[in-house]
């Protein structure tokens, strides 16, 4: 247990890879964003769809926390078990952190009239609906699919390379395709749109938690038999 | 007392290549053991497998009388940083001593500091701008401060000029002689090492073709040195193992003890 704490350490042993700059990020965006909003001519409201940069810098960490830290762990006799739990817990304390700083500020996005220019960066439309907690659901579950999913690709380049990469990466666009075909096919596209439709913010979180432990269970079991 | 290292006919084979091709081997502890080899000899392949950053494709490998794949109890008595060791993009020397020190619970952080004050190493530089010098003290200053029971030096002299080897040498013996553990040295220059082994591995395309006490070693071969003609005519039927003439002096190296008679 206190190694798996101790590889958390090690992960934030410098804290601007994890905690830097996904907030020099938000800041940046939700500025440039402001600005943007303030010279638009318009008085309806101005949506931005910059609360995604973050989400996608912790795609690029996934690939990160693994690539550059797990053969420095190796060299320091953290076992491959304590290394994979030690970094997806950090992450999912990050991503948590991450969901409440964007729940409070889209609780003052709200308050403030959209940061007094009627825009709209947190508190998007369909995520806001309802109370907090489907949005944090929402965006938690978000975080953490984008980090596994580069988790897990990195780790499948450590252990098969390119190869493995190019191997997984046909085949999932293999399943998209056919997947499509189906669905044409069987004239379903009605359906599917009735089911996109149909989704909550829960729901879709629900997905993602499903994804997300899906890729968490993939990258375990790559892992163990990587070498660095 | 019992092996620290046990392994039972390893094969590692890559795709069209073996790197290791039947090792067998036993290493009592409390040593400082030379893994000695050419370039490519399987020195590194052997070690991370030792220590479960690679694995056999098969036969059997036991450290402290225990399988180390995923065994904290084991690998938390090993340290192996390889001469190819990555670290962390962002992080800089200090920021991997203090990694080492929460995991090592031996670590000495004051032998640490020593060691990069002798080294000259510049602890807040990134670690991707450092020379191979550089590079290879950082992994020697964990090494060495670990304090590990089996800890493995992977050619740690890669890029240190002479004064930096020899001063690693040194702290070596210096430290062991004061925490005594088992140290499995990798290394092709000879030479250098020679004076602070214990015990010699020699490893050759995979196989260990020797694997003896150094004592034992420095026994089994003798130089004799005169003219070439009376020098041919005394070896007679040895075991050659290497011949320097110079003009009508030879020195020629065999293997084999000399008798009383013949000295």
């Amino acid at each position: 247990m206190s190694r798996v704490v101790n590889v958390m350490r090690m992960q934030l042993m410098n804290r601007w890879t994890f905690i830097g700059i996904p907030l020099a990020i938000l800041v940046s965006v939700l500025g440039m964003s402001w600005v943007i909003w303030s010279f638009i001519p318009y008085d309806g409201v101005k949506y931005s769809g910059g609360s995604q940069a973050p989400m996608w810098y912790f795609l690029a960490l996934g690939i990160q926390s693994l690539t550059m830290t797990f053969p420095f762990s190796q060299g320091l006799s953290i076992s491959r078990k304590a290394f994979f739990l030690g970094t997806v817990s950090l992450f999912a304390i990050i991503a948590l952190a991450m969901t409440a700083i964007y729940y409070v500020l889209s609780l003052i996005e709200t308050a403030t009239n959209g940061w007094g220019v009627n825009g709209r960066f947190f508190a998007l439309e369909w995520i806001a609906e309802g109370s907090g907690f489907p949005m944090m659901a929402f965006y938690f579950t978000a975080m953490m699919v984008l980090f596994l999913i580069g988790f897990w690709a990195a780790t499948i380049y450590m252990r098969w390379q390119t190869t493995g990469l190019l191997i997984t990466g046909i085949g999932t666009g293999l399943i998209l395709v056919g997947l499509l075909f189906y669905t044409t096919r069987q004239d379903l596209w009605n359906q599917v749109g009735q089911f996109l439709g149909n989704q909550t913010q829960l729901s879709v979180a629900g997905w993602f938690a499903v994804v997300g432990l899906a890729l968490a269970g993939g990258s375990y079991l790559t892992l163990r038999r990587a070498v660095p | 007392m019992s092996s620290v290292i046990e392994t039972h006919d390893l094969i590692k084979t890559y795709r069209d290549s073996t790197a290791l091709d039947g090792v067998t081997l036993s290493l009592e502890p409390g040593k400082i053991c030379g893994l000695l080899g050419r370039n490519g000899a399987g020195k590194t392949t052997l070690m991370s497998i030792l220590t479960a950053q690679g694995f056999q494709t098969s036969g059997s490998v036991a450290v402290f009388g225990e399988s180390p794949y995923e065994n904290e109890r084991v690998l938390n008595r090993i340290c192996f940083i390889s001469e190819s060791q990555k670290y962390p993009d962002a992080f800089t020397p200090r920021h991997a001593f203090r990694s080492a020190a929460l995991f090592f619970s031996n670590w000495d952080q004051s032998l640490a500091d020593r060691l990069v004050e002798e080294f000259q190493l510049p602890v807040k530089r990134s670690i991707k701008k450092l020379s191979r010098g550089q590079l290879s003290a950082v992994g020697v200053i964990i090494g060495l401060a670990s304090r590990a029971e089996l800890t493995f030096f992977d050619e740690p002299y890669l890029g240190l000029d002479a004064v930096a080897r020899q001063l690693f040498y040194d702290r070596l013996v210096e430290d062991y002689a004061l925490h005594p553990r088992t140290v499995v040295l990798s290394s092709h220059l000879i030479d250098e090492v020679a004076n602070l082994l214990e015990h010699v591995i020699v490893i050759d395309n995979g196989r260990i073709i020797m694997n003896d006490d150094a004592e034992s070693i420095r026994g089994s071969a003798f130089t004799v040195v005169g003219s070439a003609t009376v020098v041919k005519i005394f070896l007679a039927n040895r075991e050659i193992l290497h011949t320097d003439n110079f003009a009508s002096l030879a020195s020629v190296t065999v293997l084999g003890v000399l008798t009383p008679a013949e000295k």
